[in-house]
């Protein structure tokens, strides 16, 4: 096994190091000092190798890292429960929908794919080295940092010790069960596409982990030493009838379709992706145009993907109106939670940036623009008219706000009655400045999204991404995003800024599309 | 009407693909390209389409002998893949290219006498592009650029997805047309390019030349193709 366990490893940095020298390859200036000969270079092999394993190490401990400090050190201020058993109490409930969530056997990578499909690897030899390699890295990944923070908030030794593996213990219980069920059902789970089921465990761990201490329900030590014990016992049965489960390549085989490997392989999958994308067009006969020329190309995709688009905000306009009818209800029984929903309002706005990024659907409709329209489109020279262009962006941009703003204004409006009802303010202007800052963060990602396509379309005929400053674009509005949630400012000042930025952003924005995009905007090769 | 190619140049890093194109198009032929695998028949397209940018050299129309830049409608591209937008019908897909291409039509006939003329049978009009066969799909791809008529047709390796009847047919149909545009047409199928084309051209290391056939017969003449492809 340990053979076997070297070779696949030693085939997966080979990957690894051909897309590090891939990728330095994209850089304009690196490009030009590169050999052309660089895949057999040797000094660069071997930098590209130590990359490699740098990024391995760094995986095993700043994965576990962030998942700690953003999943529980950053909420534990909320709560006024004896801290070490919060820890301990979110811990083990965040534990349980990992387990579920993340098995690592079950999830159809690529370099699963190429071993076992495509080189004939021995499947289970494959599977179970390369499991025991992840389980290892959790108990090394986890165990620095549940010490580190288990010091701050003065749990005992041995719980800060028994917490790697008691998350290894779970992750083996679910494991067994799994192949357990494909024993009798033959039907391989595929990890990324978790049940109803197993979504409602998730979601009912998630509540009880983050719920829970809100009214001073929180498990003490002695519970967890019970549930650490069992799961213990439990785990340590399910290792070995894991060890010794031997129908590994009927399962790989079902889990391991390029369908499964490509579409969870960073976007870059092209067929599964296609498919995935085709999945969404919608024949509704009755559903024509009576319009023409650009106005009737796009009122028909618009038309032809109702599912990611008036479908999909109608469903969020549900579940915003359903979260704002609860907090209501909250305002009723609790009055501190009221001073708590009226602090947030006025302080916490820059949070609603992340939450309008996340709803935001322009960045999915402008993939399936791609696959379903441009990528075939741009292949025709007349599309590629800077009249035809510029015209189907116009019809696409109303199109992306109109949508983005019926969840944006429901939000807004509902802010504003939630400051009323929690208290109000003495500045009538937050009223204002929280529906107009919501509305303008939704038009303000409406029209980043569609401008970042316009203007770097990454995608070439394959459907592969070829930008990788379009991938760096996105990654970096995702973590401006995210790092808004943790700014605290007044809500007029923050949201006058954000409203002015909005309407710059778009203009400028607006500016460079309509000079550029006609150049810009075509297939990469 | 001639297109004319001088001193065209591409290389990707240091790989020099065309290392210097010269060759005049003219219209009523149909020009086969042939080229070994890589020799640079798409990249040759690709660079007449302006989908890439030429390192040097320029291309150009001569009409009654006054040189013209070559505008978006002069060139129609067939790729050998299909694509068409799959979220359309096929009636839906050709109301739309010809609604932003009216001006530009002469003659302009009914959509149903457009699908008569590709032989694209009254069930499948309405249906939608995504559940077209791959033939299906080149056919309406294929339509779609004759409609626009343009002045040059760039068609890569487009009759390999057609069944032997629907090849047959195209190949009537591009011998029909073929007197009003310039054909270029590439293949790896000698026997096609024989049957089709009125002119042989061979794209190798870098270089564009034509084979003169002569008075040889069609085997000494296939030979003499696949020893100019083979030379090093």
């Amino acid at each position: 096994m340990l053979k076997t366990f070297i070779i696949s490893f030693k085939l997966k940095n080979t990957y690894r190091v051909n897309s590090i020298i891939y990728s330095l390859k994209q850089f304009p200036i690196i490009k030009k000092i590169l050999p052309d000969s660089l895949y057999k270079n040797k000094g660069l092999k071997i930098f590209a190798n130590i990359i490699s394993i740098l990024v391995e190490i760094i995986n095993i401990f700043i994965g576990k890292l962030l998942y700690i400090l953003l999943m529980i050190v950053f909420v534990m201020s909320l709560y006024k429960t004896n801290q070490a058993n919060t820890f301990i109490h979110i811990f083990t409930f965040l534990t349980f929908c990992g387990g579920l969530l993340n098995t690592y056997m079950l999830n159809p990578t690529k370099d699963k794919y190429y071993a076992i499909i495509i080189m004939n690897m021995d499947a289970r030899k494959y599977g179970l080295a390369n499991y025991y390699y992840k389980l290892i890295q959790v108990v090394i990944g986890f165990l620095p940092f549940t010490i580190i923070f288990g010091m701050m908030y003065h749990i005992p030794l041995w719980i800060k010790i028994a917490l790697p593996f008691f998350v290894v213990s779970i992750k083996l219980i679910v494991m067994n069960y799994i192949l357990n069920d494909f024993l009798k059902t033959k039907q391989a789970t595929n990890e990324n596409l978790p049940s109803k089921i197993v979504w409602s465990i998730v979601a009912i761990c998630l509540l009880l982990a983050y719920l829970l201490p809100f009214v001073n329900i929180i498990i003490n030590e002695v519970i967890f030493s019970f549930i650490f014990i069992i799961s213990f016992i439990l785990g340590i049965y399910s290792l070995v009838k894991i060890h010794n489960f031997s129908s590994y390549k009927q399962m790989y085989k079902q889990i391991l379709t390029t369908k499964n490997v490509y579409a969870t392989s960073n976007n870059t999958g092209t067929k599964a992706m296609k498919d995935m994308s085709l999945k969404q067009i919608e024949l509704d006969k009755n559903y024509t145009s009576t319009k023409s020329g650009f106005a009737y190309f796009h009122d028909l995709f618009v038309k032809r993907h109702r599912k990611i688009l008036t479908k999909a905000v109608k469903k969020q306009a549900i579940v915003i109106i359903f979260i704002f009818i609860a907090i209501i209800i909250g305002f009723k029984i609790n009055a501190d939670f009221k001073t708590s929903i009226n602090n947030i309002l006025l302080q916490y706005l820059p949070y609603f940036v992340f939450i309008m990024y996340c709803l935001n659907r322009s960045s999915s409709v402008t993939q399936a623009m791609f696959m379903n329209c441009d990528h075939s489109m741009l292949t025709y020279r007349i599309y590629k008219e800077p009249k035809v262009i510029l015209g189907i962006f116009k019809e696409r941009l109303k199109t992306l706000i109109i949508i983005n703003l019926l969840p944006a204004s429901l939000i807004g409006v509902g802010l504003a009655i939630l400051l009323f009802l929690s208290g109000g303010t003495t500045n009538f202007l937050n009223y204002f400045v929280l529906v107009v800052s919501i509305i303008a963060m939704s038009i303000f990602f409406s029209v980043h999204y569609l401008v970042m396509y316009y203007l770097l379309q990454p995608y070439n005929v394959n459907t592969e991404i070829r930008s990788s400053t379009y991938k760096f674009v996105q990654a970096l509005t995702y973590f401006v995003c995210y790092y808004m949630i943790q700014i605290k400012l007044p809500t007029i000042s923050f949201g006058i800024t954000m409203i002015i930025f909005c309407i710059l952003y778009s203009l400028i924005s607006l500016i460079l599309v309509y000079k550029y995009a006609p150049k810009t905007f075509k297939l990469r090769i | 009407m001639k297109l004319v190619v001088k001193n065209l140049k591409k290389s990707f890093l240091k790989k020099e693909v065309l290392k210097d194109i010269n060759f005049s198009f003219e219209k009523g032929k149909i020009y086969g390209l042939l080229g070994r695998n890589g020799a640079g028949k798409t990249t040759f397209f690709n660079c007449l389409n302006e989908d890439i940018e030429v390192d040097s050299g320029e291309f150009y129309i001569i009409l009654n002998n006054t040189k013209r830049p070559i505008e978006t409608e002069d060139i129609g591209y067939v790729l050998s893949t299909p694509n068409v937008p799959e979220f359309l019908t096929g009636r839906e897909f050709l109301k739309f290219f010809i609604e932003i291409n009216e001006s530009r039509i002469n003659n302009l006939k009914t959509i149903d006498e457009y699908f008569d003329f590709m032989k694209i049978a009254p069930d499948d009009r309405d249906k939608l592009l995504k559940d077209y066969s791959h033939g299906m799909k080149n056919k309406m791809q294929m339509l779609v650029n004759i409609i626009a008529n343009p002045n040059i047709l760039l068609l890569d390796e487009p009759l390999t997805s057609f069944d032997v009847v629907v090849a047959e047919e195209m190949k009537q149909m591009l011998k029909e047309i073929k007197k009003n545009h310039i054909i270029i047409f590439s293949t790896h199928i000698m026997e096609l390019a024989l049957d089709l084309c009125d002119e042989i051209v061979i794209l190798n290391k870098g270089i564009l030349e034509e084979v003169d056939k002569n008075n040889l017969d069609n085997k000494q003449f296939k030979e003499k193709i696949i020893a100019s492809l083979k030379e090093e």
